[in-house]
């Protein structure tokens, strides 16, 4: 049934997703035996690093409950500091996430499926470290519940026309669905899992969460159904969630944050920075836990171009908004550009131009989006740069705005650096435990890819 | 003793030999057609007979349910339960409903997705199926593709079942007996389910009661009661006689608070003259200003008669006799600085032009309570 | 069917009478209306045919960048539509010369306008023209390069075209941005000079893109329909059809985003633009637009059944295509006047350009196959699965 590709030039044959020999049992058997065994000491001594960065992050969260957000350099012009900017990046970088697993599953590009699971699950953590700095900047978290519109004795709803509530809305839906979705691509596995163990506490956990799935032609149906239909939603979820969290800058009248190209701009910045992540995370676990026969050089040069590709949109943004602010004739928002390549935190902005436009333009060339080492730095780099442009855009924006005599500078605290920290220390540690847990690899999905015995390799 | 038999399963690895039995062995209406495999096959859902799925119809639904339930609902809340004017936006702005009502359509639509799926078209969670607890379950979920003809009547003819499968290529055959111990519900087992679901919400509930009556009263909650900042009439350690209220600088004095240049009302009267125009709303101003301060002793038209009761022993003066009439506006304006008798004084109360917005009134009442012919024309 | 049939001579001479119909119309315009609403509706129309060639050239240049089989059979589709651009870049030159007369920053008022002066070195005749050279160079560059390349490769079977065609996508795509990103600001944007939205290009991508795909539609259906793409199944047009799906959504969004913004800042510089298109005489334009753009081609292709058959891919399609002809007489419209002008000018110049870009288009599919047969991906494209 397939056409003949060896007669193509190289060039334009499809990429090779595995290399080696994979049928579904190995696949199965090397995907499936890390939940059921021990992880080398290296794990330990990671988890060890991630738990340190999350304990300093909660004690300077603690420290924050109790003692108020003065312990952070919030403060009036600079209202929103470090709590912002890493909201909007978690937030981001949970974007690829859905990307790789629901728009590349409607795209039918099947290199994904090697990497759906891990980046689904990327996205969770990554949502879950987001939530965390809009509930605590609030000051009273506790009452992070009037955040919702519910019947109350205070006669009091939330205020739809703001895009903090539009916020709430958005950032609860992509969680909630995300893990749905996720939830659901596990279903099969962890069928797989509960008939893999031997009968134990361990069997029947995997049997409940498996809700007794047993791969019924007339389940697969229904169920590649709605994961079609969870994917094209999620797609919507994508852009809108990072637009709305953009609408959060562009619909007031900082100079600099009313650009109508923010929506737009915001989602690419997501995809971008949350590839880097990936390609970061993905790099190290194909080679802790040997994945690199399913998680191949090509499925890393894929996602390379992609970086690219985003770097290269970024750019576009970059220049209209330069643009536009020169084009606007409008002195205030000529003022705040100026500011963000120079004064007193020109370096951000240098940084942010240098780390998100200029460092991955090395992939144009095939052996650096090849190149493990280049591919490290380039992720680093442009996870530094993300994190910055955010910094860039929130405190310079608001530390010199329409009034001069208003303007004041914003010094970010040990507890904003601490807790900056622990949102890591978090990521990571949910990282590993998923690694530890539960299937890396999506194997249901790959195996629809893999090729049937009677044909062999292709 | 394995009674009936549920189903005969027929083992494949190859993706299309099982497609191919599917289709040949469809037409001869052996038994109920299934198949399990570790991933939805191309195509077998087809050779097996199975409609298209209905949840799409569904989700679309739901959607659009969630679409205008999200617009009604922002709009309920922004227009006509709680109407506030936020940013000069007009009360119905749909423009900003649009964001929240695009995530709660995509909430609905998800959430049917994901549970009507699991739920209503596959009814999962359900543990008790017989092929679950087959030997070919193994091979199932790993790399086996099974294909299941399984008995909906008595008649179900289990031996050519398996004979169908075999001669299409299956690679083994078993036969999965229907469970002998198909137990329905147990009574303990529900009792024990409900016992553990009402403790879950006591202690929810219980916990949420506890915390709520907690918080208000154990820091950090409390830090926004207690604050640092001097409130009135709080003690202070900073100020040597322990007070947080000041009193005013020695030797100053108030703006509008001066005191008046003049020892008696009839100085006044010599001194000052009115500075305000007579218009229409310095008028109504002395008439809110009389009514406020002045009606109660003098009576509603100045005539002295005063709104407070019988009891009331004290003379306020009328300001319709010939005699006060004659006064200058001065005269009334030292009377109300410095009071008079039992009027006390009103400097305190009224601010400058209040003061004098009053004394126009009562020049008015005189002017009303004496109306001439030609007023009236 | 070949070309020299009764029944598409007769097209042609239909067309050509009403280019002709059209020609005299627009000279009896050109006289007798004001040089401002000619010089508009020539602006229109130029910048309709233009972006539904740059449209289809990027959908060509698409295919080549992401690697996609599926699209490959009916890529002759919109290689021949791309033809468009060579006409719309003369009809482009031209309007140059009614520059001067619609701009308001070319009239001397201009120089005592503080906000015109201070975009001056932006906003000046000599400048305007070396920008709209050099799109219109590498334009023709890049249509020369895919649409004439894939042609030759027609008879040369050769696959290293294919391999240069895809390593020189990424460039084509950094220029297509730039450049439509300069039609929109110049062209559109500069018609109120004063206003200014950096999602414009993007924006004016979105509809260029979007209507790209209509027309592919329209043309992959109408060849199918008289048997000159046998090859071509549902399950190809179908995937153009969610593809149209996805960006008459993204086409909403961008637009929604960039009103709503606009709204919510409620800055007087910004939502003057908007006053000028959304409110009094324009208000039905208005509201005609997201129904044509949006709610219309949405509701036919959301459900699987609307995109197994021809009849609601048509429908949406034109509804597309009608929504982006209507997008741009809402976007330049509004510079004459608080009306909306729809009379005899209108008219004529209508017949003229459509009919002179749909002589061009069919003078194009005359030219090669209609699959490209050299393309060496075409036989994966063929049997493409889901």
């Amino acid at each position: 049934m397939k056409v003949a590709t060896a007669s193509l030039p190289e060039a334009l044959r499809p990429m090779e997703l595995l290399q080696g020999p994979v049928t579904p049992g190995s696949l199965d058997d090397q995907v499936l035996q890390f939940p059921a065994q021990r992880p080398p000491r290296a794990w330990y001594v990671a988890l060890a690093v991630t738990l340190t960065a999350l304990g300093i992050g909660v004690a300077c969260m603690g420290w924050t409950l109790y003692w108020g957000i003065g312990t952070w350099g919030n403060n009036r012009p600079v209202a929103w500091g470090f709590g912002i900017i890493n909201f909007v990046f978690w937030v981001g970088i949970g974007h690829a996430g859905t990307l790789i697993s629901a728009i590349l599953f409607i795209l039918r590009a099947r290199w994904r499926n090697a990497i759906a699971r891990f980046a689904e699950a990327m996205t969770i953590f990554a949502v879950i470290c987001a939530a965390i700095f809009p509930v605590l900047h609030t000051g009273r978290p506790w009452f992070a519940y009037w955040l919702f519109p519910y019947p109350n004795e205070r006669a009091l709803w939330v205020n739809f026309r703001s895009p903090l509530i539009w916020d709430v809305f958005a950032v609860s839906t992509y969680f909630s669905v995300s893990l749905i979705y996720w939830y659901l691509g596990l279903v099969p596995d962890f069928a797989s899992l509960r008939d893999r163990t031997a009968e134990g506490w361990r069997k029947r956990i995997y049997t409940v969460l498996s809700l007794g799935w047993r791969g019924a032609a007339s389940h697969w149906v229904h169920y590649d159904k709605a994961y079609l239909l969870l994917a094209g939603l999620a797609t919507g979820l994508v852009i809108s969630v990072h637009s709305v969290v953009s609408f959060d800058f562009a619909v007031s009248l900082v100079p600099g944050w009313h650009m109508t190209i923010f929506p737009p701009y915001f989602v690419a910045g997501a995809i971008f920075a949350g590839f880097a992540m990936v390609v970061m995370v993905l790099t190290v676990v194909r080679k802790t836990m040997n994945l690199a026969n399913l998680i191949t050089d090509n499925h890393l040069d894929v996602m390379n171009k992609l970086i690219l590709a985003m770097s290269c949109i970024m750019g576009y943004a970059y220049v209209m908004e330069g643009g536009t602010a020169w084009y606007s004739a409008n002195p205030y928002i000529q003022h705040t550009f100026m500011n963000y390549v120079s004064g007193f935190y020109g370096w951000a902005g240098i940084t942010t131009i240098t780390c998100n436009i200029i460092i991955p333009q090395i992939f144009w060339f095939r052996r650096m989006r090849r190149s493990i080492p280049a591919m490290i730095f380039v992720a680093l780099a442009v996870t530094l740069g993300m994190w910055m442009e955010r910094f860039v855009i929130i405190v310079i924006s608001l530390h010199q705005d329409y009034l001069p005599s208003a303007w004041h500078k914003y010094i970010p605290t040990k507890i904003d650096f601490g807790i900056l920290l622990g949102s890591f220390g978090l990521f990571f540690t949910l990282v590993l435990l998923f690694a530890r847990v539960l299937p890396v690899i999506a194997t249901s999905e790959m195996k629809t890819s893999l090729p049937s015995r009677s044909e062999g390799q292709s | 003793m394995s009674s009936a038999t549920f189903a005969v399963l027929g083992l494949y690895t190859d993706a299309h030999k099982i497609v191919d039995a599917a289709n040949q062995i469809r037409p001869r209406k052996l038994g109920r057609l299934e198949a399990y495999t570790p991933y939805p096959v191309h195509g077998l859902d087809r050779a097996i007979g199975l409609a298209p799925s209905g949840l799409g119809r569904l989700v679309m639904l739901m959607g659009v349910i969630g679409a205008g339930l999200a617009l009604l609902f922002e709009g309920w809340v922004s227009a006509v339960d709680y109407p506030l004017v936020t940013g000069g936006k007009a009360l119905f702005s749909w423009q900003a409903f649009v964001p929240v009502m695009f995530e709660v359509t995509v909430l609905f639509a998800t959430f049917t997705a994901g549970l009507a799926m699991l739920f209503a078209f596959n009814k999962l969670p359900f543990f008790g199926h017989p092929v679950l607890h087959s030997r070919a379950i193994k091979g199932i979920t790993r790399d086996k593709l099974a294909l299941s003809i399984e008995a909906t009547s008595e008649a179900f003819d289990a031996e050519a079942a398996r004979r169908a499968l075999l001669d299409n290529g299956a690679e083994s055959v078993e036969i999965v007996p229907v469970p002998a111990w198909d137990r329905p519900l147990s009574l303990v087992g529900l009792l024990r389910t409900i016992a553990a679901i009402v403790a879950a919400c006591a202690v929810a509930g219980g916990g949420l009661f506890a915390a709520e009556k907690l918080m208000p009263i154990v820091p950090p909650m409390i830090h926004m009661h207690e604050q640092p900042k001097l409130n009135a009439f709080q003690e202070s350690a900073f100020f040597a006689d322990g007070r947080g209220m000041r009193p005013a600088v020695a030797g100053t004095v108030a703006r509008g608070h001066l005191p008046p240049a003049f020892a008696t009302p009839e100085e006044a009267g010599t001194l000052l003259s009115n500075p305000l125009p007579l218009t229409q709303p310095i008028a109504e101003r002395g008439h809110k200003v009389f009514g406020d301060h002045c009606a109660i002793c003098h009576g509603l038209v100045g005539d002295g008669v005063p709104l407070l009761s019988r009891a009331y022993g004290g003379k306020p003066g009328n300001f319709l006799s010939n005699e006060i009439r004659a006064r200058p506006d001065g005269h009334y304006f030292g009377v109300l600085m410095l009071g008079k008798n039992a009027m006390p004084s009103y400097a305190a109360d009224l601010d400058q032009d209040d003061r004098w917005a009053v004394v126009h009134y009562i020049r008015i009442l005189q002017r009303a309570q004496n109306a001439k012919d030609e007023d009236l024309r | 069917m070949s070309a020299t049939s009764p029944r598409s001579s007769l097209v042609r001479n239909l067309l050509v009478g009403l280019t002709l119909i059209g020609a005299a119309g627009t000279a009896g315009a050109y006289f007798s209306a004001s040089r401002e609403r000619f010089w508009v509706n020539w602006l229109l129309w130029t910048l309709f045919l233009l972006t539904l060639g740059l449209g289809n050239l990027f959908l060509v240049a698409l295919e080549r960048l992401v690697g996609a089989h599926w699209s490959v059979p009916m890529r002759r589709v919109p290689e021949r539509i791309a033809s468009l651009i060579p006409l719309a870049i003369v009809l482009l030159l031209v309007a140059f010369f009614g520059v001067p007369v619609i701009f308001p920053w070319t009239h001397p008022a201009a120089a005592h306008n503080p906000i015109l002066v201070a975009k001056a070195a932006w906003l000046n005749l000599p400048f305007f023209a070396i920008r709209l050279a050099v799109c219109a160079v590498v334009w023709m560059l890049f249509y020369r390069f895919y649409v004439r390349g894939s042609l030759r490769q027609d008879e040369s079977k050769d696959p290293a075209f294919t391999v240069r065609a895809r390593r020189l996508a990424p460039a084509f795509m950094v220029v297509f941005f730039f450049s439509v990103t300069i039609l929109a600001f110049d062209w559109i944007s500069g018609l109120e000079p004063e206003w200014y939205s950096d999602m414009f290009g993007v924006y004016l991508f979105a509809g260029t893109f979007i209507s790209g795909i209509a027309a592919m539609l329209l043309g992959v259906l109408s060849l199918m329909r008289r048997g000159r793409l046998p090859e071509v199944q549902t399950k190809h047009v179908y995937n153009l059809g969610s593809l149209g799906l996805a960006f008459t959504v993204f086409f909403a969004y961008i637009g929604f985003a960039q009103y709503m913004l606009i709204w919510y800042a409620n800055l007087p510089d910004e939502v003057i633009w908007f006053k000028h298109r959304i409110e009094g005489a324009w208000q039905p334009v208005a509201l005609l637009l997201p129904l044509l753009h949006f709610f219309i081609p949405f509701f036919l292709l959301i459900g699987s059944v609307g995109k197994k058959h021809p009849a609601p891919l048509r429908l949406a399609a034109l509804s597309i295509l009608l929504g982006h002809f209507v997008d741009l007489y809402w976007l330049i419209f509004p510079v004459l006047g608080p009306r909306p002008l729809f009379g005899w000018p209108e008219l004529a110049m209508a017949c003229f350009f459509l009919g002179l870009g749909s002589l061009q288009i069919r003078r194009a599919m005359g030219r090669g196959a209609d699959m490209p047969v050299g393309d060496p991906l075409l036989a994966q494209g063929l049997e493409w699965q889901v």
